[in-house]
């Protein structure tokens, strides 16, 4: 057999078991190494032990991750590596020169998929199909989207695409081991998992899979995505779009469920990653502007909720700067001025609204509680001026009085005015 | 009289039975027998021990006279004559005496001292421990792991030494106790390896020893220094004491590799070995230890299979080379920097993919050697960690470079390194301007990205200049001479001085028509936050800098009579006081950097000038 330029390999004894490694695999070989002089410069044989490693990991030379994929239990080879696909240029010194091409003979023993429990006890193997790409890894708590089918007995009882958070997988009908396998996967995997009653359903079974107490299961999983605990500059542009798209899934996921400060802070990441890459191109740009934009709506909507209305208008504003004419911007920002009682502000907003989208029906109605408190400051005013001029004829004691009890009237319209803003509030969704 | 009373006790003692030895006859015994030694009648001490009819006696009671003799060894200068006879002594109890009382009498003696003293027990009893300890046939494995843990105990008190002069002195008899210990541990080891079959015994004595050894990976062999010449590779104590432990380790345990191998990838393989503190800090300081030992000291390296790549041993090295700069002693951190050096000299020049950086030993070390840049008063180490920096740059292909300048530039804090990065940056793109094909990541809009990091001021025109482009002023001061890396030195503009010669060679090497680089697109941005504010900040700081001489020239003519001394404020800091003809000159030295700094910028805004008007007239010329 003839490896594509790397070397060859021919087969000194046939192997007697049918089935080849896979990725990740674990295999346990002996061999002896020469270099084409004949020099004999390492051998398995003369060590206690079989040499073991895990397959097309990277951790053996080029030559052998792919030429040891092809052998059987049983299979004796030769290979010969030529120096890119072993130590090249650099050698390694003192027994394998530069440049040196190097001849292997290789005996396969045995091979076994990966035990991925923290006890060796065999209850979660994976094998891996496709390697991923990179080193990162979904961490505890990172929003990951999977495919998966899940087999019983070679029935297929779950066949899903799913978002979700790591932990949060009972929830969901997924057994422990698949959670604990997908955090060892890298993005783009795919991979074949067996997992013993222990990690899968247990004792209890899943009755809505048709699944007995005590079933071993097999599940396929397909990685497609996670979210990386990277810092900013960590990430080049794509990856940072990539994750700001799931940033903000997870952001509208916590509004949805009323947590709007943790939503705040998964709105914020996208800002700041995207903030200072103003020097986008065409597609990019237009990525970049559409998620800088949602996120500082949702800000904005958060942070009403908290009822932080000067961060709410700052939020707008910066909408605004990216779309001059965003509805929603304008209308939360609308609501913001409303909140603190700047009503001139906020009519203003609101009519721009209706001048630019003439069928908001919400910001007609807000326009209108604007103006009808316009209208009650002016006549609030009036009497408060006519009263200071009586006062100012009446003796210093009672005026101070007179004041007091205004004060305390503002205090609770002011409350009036917030309970019926929620109410107007819960027609808006988050930015999709 | 001492010889009377002991003669007495003994009379008393030799009619009764084992059991019937009262607590006070053992008082009374070590009391007699000690004053027969101070008062030197050691020839009779020894024909009481010898005579047959007291062997129960002095298996029983003998050990409590193990302590004066011991004593008498050591402290007591006497003649030769006499120290035969105490070592006479010594054997006959260790031979006679009940082996149990004696081993924790032993250890109790080891204990005992402090400071030079320590080894000279140590080396005294090494040999009857080891005797005791074969005269016990129950829980040998037990004995073996209490006397090593004693000595590894009382041995870590000692300080390791540093230079090769103490070395070679070895005041604190390091040295001879290591080869004295190995002695020590040999038999065991073998006994281990020689046995046919396992039984639990044999497990356990072999678990006693690979916590042995692993203890000594740490202690003396993490932070002893190892001198590279090779003739004294063979007399060195401690490297000797290294290839030992390691020949033990790969004989009891697993072969060596496999541990280093699947360290941090498996937990079981660790279970059996218990360790007293924090366990992972403690097993990661020696396995970096062991790394360090096989991979750049050489010892059985021989074991290591040639068949894993360069990559994959860079990867786990790199582990443990953050784990030597994470320490605080400069031993430790010259191991880190040379396992680096040994790990990326095994690839190739832009042959360390991206995706390695993921990995978090990746950018913390890189981190790690700009600590050991900036921070490390040996200046020596200093260079080296530069020198690595920029070998671990080298090996990164393009896009691991890119993300590895962000990184530094996020994270150094330190206009010297911040310079050096973008040095760095402009031999890139110049590298990639001359490819046929030009590189992603230094080229358009990745590079605008990247520059937008290094062509502005972080606070506008009030930056303080002269901390952004060279700290001669605020910080040498109050820094020893030359606590700064050499390089901060010869790069005394620092990061504006290497921005702005970045941004002339990008508008020399790049014309707006090709726009290759992406910078004639963001000219206004560049003009904005960099360049104007650098021209307000320059004419602010020269203002307040040549105020600043006046006042100092004005302090000094009054002053210079009582020749006193006094401060000056510059930034917002005073400068430590120091003579008026010093800070006239390091005004003096400030302005000129201004100076420096204008003349450039100067430059670069006269060729973007040039630039822009000839492409202007090229392309009216075209239409």
């Amino acid at each position: 057999m003839v490896l594509q330029n790397n070397g060859r390999e021919v087969i000194k004894r046939e192997g007697t078991g049918t089935e080849m490694p896979m990725i990740g695999d674990r295999v346990f070989v002996h061999y002896t190494g020469w270099l084409l002089d004949g020099t004999k410069f390492d051998s398995s044989l003369d060590r206690k032990d079989k040499f073991s490693f895990d397959l097309g990991k990277g951790e053996v030379i080029k030559a052998w991750d792919i030429a040891v994929a092809t052998m059987k239990v049983g299979e004796v080879c030769h290979i010969t590596c030529k120096p890119e696909y072993a130590y090249g240029l650099a050698g390694s010194p003192p027994k394998i020169p530069s440049n040196a091409t190097l001849v292997f003979e290789v005996e396969l023993f045995e091979f076994k998929g990966e035990d991925l429990t923290e006890e060796e006890d065999g209850g979660i193997i994976r094998r891996i199909r496709t390697r991923g790409e990179g080193y990162a890894r979904p961490n505890e708590g990172a929003i990951v989207e999977v495919v998966l089918e899940g087999y019983y007995k070679d029935r297929m009882f779950d066949q899903r695409e799913l978002q979700f958070e790591i932990g949060d997988g009972e929830n969901l009908d997924l057994p422990c081991g698949l959670e604990k396998t997908i955090q060892r996967m890298e993005k783009g995997e795919r991979a074949i998992v067996y997992l013993k009653p222990s990690y899968a359903f247990g004792n209890v079974g899943k009755e809505k899979f048709h699944i007995p107490p005590q079933a071993e299961l097999k599940y396929e999983i397909h990685l497609k995505n996670f979210e990386k605990a990277k810092e900013s500059w960590e990430m080049n542009l794509e990856e940072k779009l990539e994750q700001s798209a799931i940033v903000k899934e997870r952001g509208t996921v916590y509004f949805k469920e009323g947590k709007y400060k943790q939503a705040v802070l998964q709105y914020k990441k996208i800002v700041s990653w995207l903030e200072y890459e103003s020097s986008l191109s065409g597609e990019v740009t237009q990525k970049a502007q559409a998620l800088r934009l949602a996120s500082h709506l949702n800000l904005a909507m958060c942070h009403l909720r908290l009822q932080a209305f000067p961060a709410a208008t700052e939020s707008c504003n910066k909408a605004l700067e990216l779309d001059s004419n965003n509805e929603k911007g304008l209308f939360r920002r609308g609501e913001a001025h409303l909140a603190v009682n700047d009503f001139e502000l906020a009519q203003a907003d609101f009519q721009k609204v209706l001048q630019l989208y003439p069928s908001n029906k919400a910001a007609r109605a807000q326009l209108a509680i604007c103006q009808q408190r316009i209208r009650n400051q002016l006549a609030r005013e009036k009497k408060l001026y006519a009263n200071m001029f009586e006062r100012l004829a009446e003796e210093d004691s009672k005026a101070k009085a007179g004041i007091a009890s205004g004060d305390r009237n503002l205090d609770a319209e002011m409350k009036d005015e917030q309970n019926g803003m929620a109410g107007s509030q819960s027609q808006v969704e988050p930015e999709p | 009289m001492a010889v009377e009373e002991l003669q007495s006790i003994i009379k008393r003692c030799q009619i009764l039975e084992e059991e019937d030895f009262k607590e006070e006859d053992f008082g009374l015994f070590q009391l007699a027998g000690q004053k027969c030694i101070d008062e030197g009648h050691i020839d009779q001490l020894l024909e009481i021990i010898q005579n047959e009819k007291n062997r129960l006696i002095v298996w029983n009671m003998g050990w409590n006279l193990v302590g004066p003799v011991v004593r008498c060894l050591l402290w007591n200068d006497k003649e030769e004559d006499k120290k035969k006879h105490y070592f006479l002594m010594l054997d006959l109890l260790v031979k006679l005496c009940n082996p149990k009382e004696l081993l924790l009498g032993l250890l109790e003696l080891i204990e005992e001292p402090s400071g030079k003293q320590i080894s000279q027990i140590i080396i005294l009893l090494l040999p009857p421990l080891h005797t005791v300890i074969q005269k016990l046939h129950n829980n040998k494995a037990y004995s073996v792991g209490l006397a090593l843990s004693t000595l590894w105990n009382q041995l870590s008190l000692l300080p390791v030494p540093y230079s090769r002069e103490q070395m070679q002195a070895d005041e604190y008899g390091l040295g001879q106790c290591c080869k004295a210990l190995i002695e020590f541990t040999k038999p065991f080891v073998e006994e281990v390896t020689d046995a046919k079959e396992n039984s639990v015994e044999n497990d356990m004595l072999r678990e006693e020893l690979l916590k042995f050894c692993f203890k000594s990976l740490k202690y003396p062999l993490l932070t002893a220094q190892f001198h590279e010449q090779p003739e004294e590779v063979g007399s060195d104590p401690l490297r000797c004491f290294a290839s030992e432990i390691i020949g033990f380790l790969s004989a009891i345990g697993d072969p060596f590799f496999k541990m280093i191998l699947n360290y941090g990838k498996k937990k079981r393989i660790w279970r059996p070995l218990e360790f007293e503190e924090e366990e992972d800090k403690q097993l990661a300081d020696t396995m970096a230890s062991l790394a360090y030992l096989v991979f750049v000291q050489g010892i059985s390296m021989d074991e290591l299979p040639l068949v894993l790549s360069p990559l994959y041993l860079l990867k786990f090295n790199m582990g443990h080379v953050d784990v030597f700069l994470q320490r605080t002693e400069e031993s430790v951190y010259s191991k880190g920097l040379d396992l680096l050096e040994n790990g990326l000299l095994r690839i190739e020049d832009n042959h360390l993919p991206h995706q390695y950086l993921e990995i978090k030993s990746f950018l913390t070390v890189p981190q790690g050697l700009v600590k050991v840049m900036t921070l490390c008063p040996i200046e020596i180490l200093r260079r080296k960690g530069l020198t690595m920096l920029q070998l671990y740059i080298n090996k990164l292909a393009s896009q691991g470079k890119y993300t590895l300048f962000r990184c530094l530039l996020n994270t150094s804090n330190h206009s010297g390194v911040e310079a050096f990065i973008i040095q760095n940056i402009k031999t890139q793109i110049d590298v990639s301007l001359k490819r046929p094909q030009t590189d992603k990541w230094f080229t358009g809009p990745q590079l605008v990205s990247l520059l937008d990091l290094v062509l502005v001021l972080p606070e506008g025109a009030e930056t303080d200049l002269l901390q952004n482009s060279d700290r001669r002023v605020t910080n040498n001061w109050n820094s020893p001479v030359g606590a700064q890396p050499a390089f901060i030195r010869a790069h005394k503009m620092c990061k504006i001085m290497a921005s702005l010669n970045l941004l002339r060679y990008l508008i020399i090497k790049d014309n707006e028509n090709d726009n290759q680089t992406g910078l004639w697109t963001e000219l206004g941005k560049i003009e904005n936050n960099f360049l104007k504010p650098l021209h307000t900040g320059l004419n602010m700081s020269k203002a307040h800098y040549e105020a600043e001489i006046k006042n100092s020239q004005e302090n000094s003519n009054e002053v210079q009579k009582s020749k006193d001394i006094c401060s000056v404020t510059v930034c917002g800091e005073e400068i430590p006081s120091m003579p008026p003809e010093m800070q006239l000159k390091v005004l003096h030295s400030a302005l000129f950097t201004f100076d420096l700094i204008e003349s450039v910028l100067a430059r670069v805004e006269e060729l973007i000038e040039i630039k822009t008007k000839s492409t202007s007239e090229e392309n009216t010329a075209m239409k």
